[in-house]
């Protein structure tokens, strides 16, 4: 052997790299590209459910840029996104920040607070509704309790939205707290030692040192919760079914393509949420694999 | 005092994350007419709502049904998702623009892919089939068990690897030798993961199931009929769902720190 001798598959990575994504594409291919294009084909469509499908052209689109109550929906799913990452970036911070330290018991406390993030949005959704309940939800009698007035969490356009809100973030809090506890945890010691020796307060070596270090994380967080917030229907199920001015833009597209039937407009409303995604997602996604390597 | 205060917060973040769960146990061991009482603190504790669910209406199919969808489903995500994972860890396939739209199929909005899927299946006739769902499920998850394994693998540094080869072993024994015990904690988590997002999964489940097929989810919502909602009954189908997860919750709560920061940060 002359040259360095190199190792034996090695030689077959190329094929052997494209071999072990190969079901991974076949499924991209049949999961992803199919229906995007057939949505594409039906939005050119007034396909109600049954009979032939007619080509209207781009009518489905000239309605959506039209129609108030889509543009309502996409106002109040940005509304949805921002105050919903915005909460639980800063509170998943503070608690974070809270629960990085040993203390007793620290195992179970993390344990009970990791519960919301698995158990099912349908059924949460479905409870907070029983527990906020005007009537006799236990909020409310608890209020009652104690001299206040009823609020009517989910019965008044003013607040129902706020509520559906407070429920995601509930759920998906403890997300964020545990993503940048795993931050904090793994943060260098050496630095904040080199820190804290030259007397920088507190809030300066955190504004300095930890929050920089964390950008990653941050992202990470924003990525996957805009990612999973564009997609919020549990809780709207669970709780106002799409009234009092709560309905999203899932939402939307559900009640025209399978309450109304109206395949050809639900697929225009779909793939306009789904370029906005995309567009979102792209951007974050980059900061993100640049914030990763630069480390 | 600083003591005080930090057990009072923690205190506070806690009964807030576990009150609704409790309620959900509260509530399930309630007569109908306590359900509705002034003072829902106070109430003769009843299995009444448990004997619905087993003789009244049957809920044990449904409970059948999410399990075979979810372990079937978490099988072929696994399958699927654990080599493409490491390609794209190892040898960067695609430049990441492959990667990336793995993970954006996480973006569509679930009625995006609903609305296609309905028509298909419906010629198929796979609407209200186990395949079906399971399908579905697979699509579902394989894009976040691909990221969450690409962190993992990414751990695992390469002149490992490299330093198995030059020893001699061959691509299949340093897989199974080297690179799988190594992959083991993030494996657990992702299927984890799987397990518990296809049984909690809503929205295809309740689109593409009737009868046959109808998941746990689905079976809850059933509760909510045009006239009045059935929480007692509810309730107590919430609390048989909820258990598998709370006891996962239990087990990952350690490891699962890790995962989600997806090789971004070392534990």
């Amino acid at each position: 052997m002359s040259a360095a001798p190199r190792p034996r598959l090695y030689e077959n990575d190329r094929v052997m790299k494209w071999l072990l994504i190969g079901p991974l594409v076949f499924f991209l291919l049949a999961f992803m590209v199919y229906p995007t294009l057939y949505s594409l084909y039906m939005s050119f469509t007034d396909y109600v459910m049954k009979g032939a499908p007619g080509f209207v052209g781009l009518d489905n689109y000239r309605w959506v840029l039209s129609d108030e109550a889509f543009w309502a929906a996409l106002g109040r799913t940005i509304y949805v996104l921002f105050w919903c990452i915005a909460i639980e970036l800063v509170l998943g911070m503070a608690l974070a920040l809270l629960l990085n330290r040993e203390f007793p018991g620290q195992g179970i406390v993390r344990g009970l607070c990791f519960i919301p993030l698995l158990v099912s949005p349908l059924s949460m959704s479905l409870m907070w509704n029983y527990i906020l309940h005007i009537q006799f939800g236990v909020v409310n009698t608890v209020l009652g309790w104690l001299g206040l007035s009823a609020v009517p969490f989910l019965s008044t356009p003013s607040l129902a939205l706020n509520t559906i809100i407070f429920i995601t973030v509930w759920q998906w809090l403890p997300f964020s707290i545990f993503v940048l506890l795993a931050g904090l945890k793994g943060m260098p010691r050496d630095q904040f030692e080199a820190a804290q020796i030259d007397g920088a307060s507190p809030i300066r070596v955190f504004f300095r040192l930890t929050l920089p270090l964390l950008k990653p994380l941050i992202i990470i967080i924003i990525l996957l919760r805009v990612m999973w917030l564009m997609r919020l229907f549990d809780p709207l199920y669970g709780t106002t079914r799409g009234g009092l001015n709560t309905e999203l833009l899932d939402w939307m597209i559900y009640r025209v393509s399978f309450v109304f039937f109206d395949i050809g407009q639900g697929a225009a409303y779909a793939l306009f949420a789904l370029y906005l995604t995309l567009i979102v997602g792209a951007l974050l996604f980059k900061q993100l694999i640049k914030a990763m390597d630069g480390r | 005092m600083r003591k005080a205060l930090f057990w009072l917060a923690v205190g506070l973040m806690v009964f807030v994350f576990v009150f609704p769960v409790l309620w959900i146990y509260v509530t399930a061991l309630k007569a109908p007419d306590d359900i509705f009482s002034d003072n829902p603190f106070i109430f003769t504790p009843t299995l009444e709502n448990f004997d619905y669910l087993i003789n009244v209406r049957p809920a044990f199919g449904e409970l059948l049904n999410s399990m075979i969808m979810s372990v079937c489903s978490t099988i072929i995500v696994m399958l699927i998702s654990l080599p493409a994972a490491y390609s794209f860890a190892r040898f960067n396939t695609g430049n990441g623009h492959i990667l990336f739209i793995t993970i954006s199929t996480r973006m569509f909005p679930g009625v995006v892919a609903a609305i296609p899927f309905f028509l298909l299946f419906r010629t198929l006739g796979l609407l209200d089939t186990h395949l079906g769902l399971v399908l579905l499920y697979t699509y579902f998850n394989m894009s976040f068990a691909t990221f969450l394994l690409y962190g993992f693998f990414r751990e695992i540094p390469e002149s490992l690897e490299h330093a198995a080869m030059l020893d001699g072993y061959d691509r299949i024994t340093i897989l199974r030798r080297i690179v799988f015990p190594l992959i083991k904690p993030g494996v657990a988590i992702t299927t984890m993961f799987c397990l518990i997002w296809s049984w909690n999964e809503f929205l295809f489940a309740f689109l593409f199931t009737r009868r046959v097929a109808r998941t746990v989810s689905v079976g809850q919502s059933t509760f909510w009929g045009s006239v009045e909602i059935q929480w007692g009954p509810m309730a107590a189908l919430m609390c048989i769902a909820v258990l598998p997860t709370l006891i996962a919750a239990w087990i990952m709560q350690r490891h699962v720190v890790r995962g989600l920061t997806f090789g971004a940060v070392k534990g």
